[in-house]
């Protein structure tokens, strides 16, 4: 039909907003057209901005990308990663058959990797995963997923660990990347993800950058940033950071704090706040509660010391006991000069909270004033007290301001951050108490690393402890509601939460786990404290499956290698930071024998029947009503009675249901686009399109609804933001101008249900009485600050902090195969102060010792460019496994969150002579 | 090193296509041919240094791959919002006149978002960070060879 469309048509719908329902209407003709250029809409692979990106294709090659002048968040442009979309595909060591370590015609763990076909590679890995089901049950086998699976592959997965195996070892890297995100605002919301949009970057007043590189990290909306900056003089930037970078060089104003100390600088906020009665009375008395939690937590360290190295004992000590410092104890609003040890007694239940009053709340925040918080937040030690003060008065004038608006923006230096879940849920308390949520050009917006951690890990719900729409395992009417929308018996999914990313690894060398399929990472890259799991992945006895399209460095220690098909040779969809759903057409064929993982993973399921899964089942420590100790029931019986055999696989239960079939390949809507995953399967119905309109299922009516999967594809249509109630988007959740889920008259409705029934008590913990439902508010959290695991002392004087670089995505296994992008930066650096330099003999260029109490590597040092750091701190970039730093960091984590902190530990340089 | 790398790529060869390799240790997969147990020396690289027009301008990935930056860039940055060192030589009418820096093309003058049908007068906002999207070079050579054709 749309074929017929002339080309003054085509141009004519480009430019329109108007429904005009024209489904699966090629782009418009443009002018590269005559070098028989293709162009198809798609989303860039990398960050979490989720750049709307145009892809050319010829020959059944990808030739080039631009980014969609259509699309609402990059209006045409898009950073130096993203234009590369097109080079990535074709680094000449594409993974294109599968690989296996082999001895003698057969696997084996200590053998190099041989060429083998899927069939091969999947007999074994099935072997191996019985072995490891046998010994185990089903917590000895893992999965380690990615906020850059698509939607689909990240709902395939889920079901196949959680509904397939009733495993909850499925995890992804996003627990490394916005897990603490994710717990402050169910703790603060009840619901994730945020109430703004890129929008308010244009609405407001003031762009306050915590811990967030954003001109380096997210160079599109720092671009929105300063076009703002440049146009409107009494916008202001403010950048708070532990070192100058890339964001101060556009910034107003420049805050340099030392490492942990932004939660004492939030608390000054808050009291100045109160102080100056800035306090929106109004907002704060509809809309919120105040409440407090548990202070000694731990850091998420291991609580044994049987396999640590000798130096990491006294950091590890800290998981157990910490003695207060004598500006903790002040901050504590105890005697300073007093000895005060204190038992983390919390470590095991840090989430814990209850309401507290505001007279409670602000007792909390008193001892934080500008004399104590200045000094302990300083963060350069070559500025003056009295310019640093200065600067957190200008900063608290700004928050304080009634008449202005402000977006506070923060990636990894908060999340990334041993009290991220606090951090996070402090900037929402400024923002509440200033009645600056939820309102267009004011909120506190916690941006995410990747470009589908929030469509696909957090939405779709691919952690160990989730279901999709912000359901969890260990909920029965989750389970329960999950079990009808998948048609499983009841019972069938695991009630104890799965080990998280950290956690896996940490049983990978206790051989608590035994079989891993590591999907869209790399995690033995990108994990700290790698050589533990370097032993452990290579000297126990385990299977360790990567899927990729190139030789990571995970995939050096792997046992079996798929080569997996890239983003533009596959259906897919990302959903990014501001809620918004992006779909996109395969455009080119995988190459040589590459296959989707969706693919990989119906293909792998057939290898299972039910018998083998869904008998009876050992879990240890499985506790739940219903259930035995420690085992899940056989559902085998109650899958007889739906029909199901013993002999039914687990592929025909889960992914060629009877709906699925039901949706046909060829579709109109793919308007003759190539599927590989089809080809592949030799079926003729569609997967991607039927695994999402299912997992559509899930949010429809719940906060969460997403809009049919033709409509992302409609030619009027650049992604749209959930919910999508009646084909319209939320723009602004809980406000009831924009929010169809908020109570219309309500002003703002924080209407997220979890945790939203709280004991009271006071700052020392809940006082027995009845738990207050809290329907509608949202909860201003008293955080205190407190010192990080492991700070500089005599022997390791510095501290580390590891990031990203602009021209580099994460590990750097598709950027570092661009030539441009490498040669922009081809190695990782030690940013270092020169003075810091100078005292160690070392000049820039020169090579140094980098060494921590976990082990040490060597890099170049260099002392200006692009991150000037203070005395006492170095900086190195992760993505280089060749300068591979998480040798050096430590696996902290926030407690509640499990999230790394990759911010900070306590490292020594040396020169290398 | 340039050469050593160019035979690693080499080595990697067999597994690209063809008849089944020959067995191929871990060591020589990936960018660093090394064990993960190594701790490898990290190889010395230099920042191109030469003068705006000193270098040949580089052959283009493709006309939608902003040109990479040929010339040295330590004496132009930071871009700050009152000094861009890019702008100064480069915000030129055009076309490129012999002994003159590459125009800042007309594209870079259309604000994208809010009026995407009129030619402004000034460099759009958007573009302002001319390194979100120009990268600058060293001598670095490929880590892996590319197969992308322009």
């Amino acid at each position: 039909m749309s074929l017929q469309l002339t080309r003054r048509t085509f141009l004519k719908a480009g430019f329109t907003t108007a429904a005009v329902g024209a489904t699966g209407l090629p782009l418009e003709a443009l002018p590269a057209e005559a070098k028989g250029w293709n162009w198809e809409r798609g989303v860039c692979r990398f960050c979490g901005t989720g750049c709307g990106i145009r892809i050319a294709s010829k020959e059944g090659r990808v030739v080039a990308v631009k980014g969609d002048p259509q699309n609402p968040v990059n209006r045409g442009l898009l950073c130096a990663k993203g234009y590369a979309c097109a080079q990535i595909l074709y680094g000449a060591d594409r993974l294109k058959r599968p690989l296996l370590r082999k001895k003698n015609g057969v696997y084996d763990k200590q053998g190099d990797f041989e060429e083998v076909t899927w069939k091969e590679a999947f007999d074994v890995m099935k072997q191996q995963w019985t072995k490891a089901h046998q010994a185990l049950g089903p917590t000895g086998v893992a999965v380690m997923g990615s906020g850059q699976y698509t939607i689909m592959e990240g709902y395939a997965a889920l079901k196949l660990v959680k509904a397939g195996w009733r495993s909850n070892n499925l995890d992804p890297n996003a627990r490394h990347c916005m897990a603490s995100a994710v717990t402050a605002f169910m703790q603060t919301f009840g619901i994730d993800e945020p109430s703004g949009c890129y929008e308010d970057i244009e609405l407001t007043d003031a762009v306050v950058t915590w811990g967030a590189n954003m001109a380096e990290m997210h160079p599109m909306l720092w671009a929105r940033v300063m076009d703002e900056r440049l146009r409107r003089p009494d916008y202001r930037v403010i950048n708070l950071t532990t070192y100058a970078n890339a964001t101060s060089e556009g910034a107003d104003l420049e805050i340099v704090f030392k490492p942990n100390t932004d939660l004492a600088i939030w608390n000054y906020l808050a009291r100045e706040i109160v102080k100056r009665g800035a306090v929106d009375q109004d907002y704060v008395a509809k809309h919120c509660v105040f409440a407090a939690g548990a202070v000694d937590i731990g850091f998420g360290l291991r609580e044994d010391t049987l396999k640590a190295y000798p130096a990491e004992k006294d950091t590890l000590a800290r998981q157990k006991t910490v003695v207060l410092t004598r500006d903790e104890a002040l901050a504590r609003g105890l005697d300073p000069e007093a000895r005060h040890e204190r038992a983390q007694a919390a470590s095991n239940n840090p989430q814990q909270h209850w309401l507290i009053t505001s007279e409670e709340f602000q007792k909390g925040l008193e001892p934080y004033t500008l004399d104590f918080v200045a000094r302990i937040a300083k963060g350069d030690p070559d500025e003056s007290l009295e310019a640093f003060k200065a600067k957190l008065v200008q900063l608290a004038d700004e928050y304080a301001n009634p008449k202005r608006k402000q977006v506070s923006f923060w990636t990894m230096g908060f999340n990334q951050h041993t009290r991220g879940t606090w951090v996070n849920e402090q900037a929402y308390m400024v923002h509440l108490l200033t009645g600056k949520q939820a309102r267009p050009g004011a909120g506190a917006f916690s941006l995410t690393g990747q470009p589908s951690a929030c469509g696909t890990a957090r939405e779709v719900g691919t952690f160990a402890h989730r279901l999709p729409a912000d359901m969890t395992v260990d909920n029965p009417a989750h389970r329960k509601d999950a079990e009808d929308i998948w048609n499983l018996p009841p019972n069938t999914i695991n009630p104890k939460v799965g080990s998280h990313i950290v956690q896996m690894m940490r049983d990978l060398e206790d051989g608590k786990i035994r079989w891993l399929w590591v999907q869209v990472t790399n995690p033995f890259q990108s994990s700290a404290n790698a050589n533990h799991t370097l032993e452990a992945a290579r000297k126990l006895d385990n299977f360790i499956v990567v899927s990729d399209v190139y030789p990571t460095l995970s995939a050096k220690v792997a046992d079996l290698i798929l080569p997996s098909a890239m983003i533009y040779e596959k259906w897919g969809g990302y959903g990014n930071a501001e809620r918004r759903t992006q779909l996109w057409r395969q455009v080119v064929l995988p190459p040589g024998e590459a296959r989707s993982d969706v693919w990989q993973m119906m293909e792998f399921a057939k290898r299972f029947t039910l018998a083998e899964v869904w008998g009876e089942q050992p879990v240890p420590g499985l506790e739940a009503p219903g259930y035995t100790k420690g085992k899940l029931p056989s559902v085998l019986p109650a899958a007889a009675a739906q029909g199901f055999k013993p002999e039914t696989t687990l592929y025909e239960v889960l992914f060629a249901t009877k709906a699925a079939k039901a949706t046909a390949w060829p579709d109109p809507v793919a308007f003759d686009k190539p599927n590989s995953t089809v080809t592949h399967a030799k079926i003729h119905w569609f997967p991607e399109k039927a695994l999402f309109e299912e997992y559509r299922r899930f949010g429809l009516g719940h906060g969460h609804d997403l809009a049919p999967f033709d409509t992302y594809f409609r030619r009027d249509v650049a992604g749209l933001r959930w919910p999508v109630v009646e084909g319209k988007e939320t723009p602004w959740r809980f406000n009831d101008q924009y929010d169809p889920y908020a109570k219309q008259g309500s002003g703002i409705d924080f209407y997220g249900t979890a945790m939203k029934k709280l004991p009271s008590g006071d700052l020392s913990g809940p006082k027995p009485g009845e738990a207050k439902a809290l329907p509608g508010r949202a909860k201003i959290f008293f955080r205190p600050w407190q010192e990080p695991p492991e700070s500089p002392d005599a022997t390791y004087d510095l501290w580390l902090c590891t990031g990203r670089v602009l021209e580099h995505w994460h590990s750097g296994t598709m950027t570092r195969r661009v030539p441009q992008l490498h040669a922009a930066v081809p190695e990782a650096l030690l940013f270092m102060h020169a003075k810091d330099a100078d005292r160690r003999g070392l000049k820039a260029g020169e090579l140094a010792w980098i060494e921590s109490r976990r082990g040490r590597i060597q890099a170049r040092v260099t002392l200006g460019g692009r991150n000037k750091v203070p005395r006492g701190l170095v900086y190195v970039p992760w993505f280089d496994e060749g300068v591979f730093i998480n040798k050096i960091t430590l696996d902290a984590t926030c407690p509640i969150s499990k999230e790394t902190d990759f911010k900070k530990c306590a490292v020594r340089i040396t020169k290398v002579v | 090193m340039r050469h050593s790398i160019l035979l690693l790529t080499l080595c990697a060869a067999p597994l690209l296509a063809g008849p089944p390799a020959k067995p191929v240790p871990d060591r020589n997969l990936g960018l660093s041919r090394t064990s993960v147990f190594d701790v490898p020396v990290p190889p010395l690289f230099h920042d191109e240094a030469s003068a705006p027009g000193e270098t040949p301008l580089p052959k283009r990935i493709n006309k939608e791959y902003p040109p990479v930056i040929p010339h040295g860039v330590a004496d132009f940055l930071p871009i700050t919002r009152s000094a861009n060192g890019c702008v100064d030589c480069h915000a030129l009418p055009g076309p490129k006149q012999k002994g003159e820096a590459t125009p800042i093309p007309a594209s870079h003058y259309v604000d994208l978002r809010r009026t995407p049908e009129a030619k402004g007068e000034a460099l759009v906002g958007t573009r302002y960070v001319c390194i979100s999207c120009h990268v600058p070079q060293t001598d670095a050579p490929p880590l892996v060879a590319s197969t992308f054709r322009r």
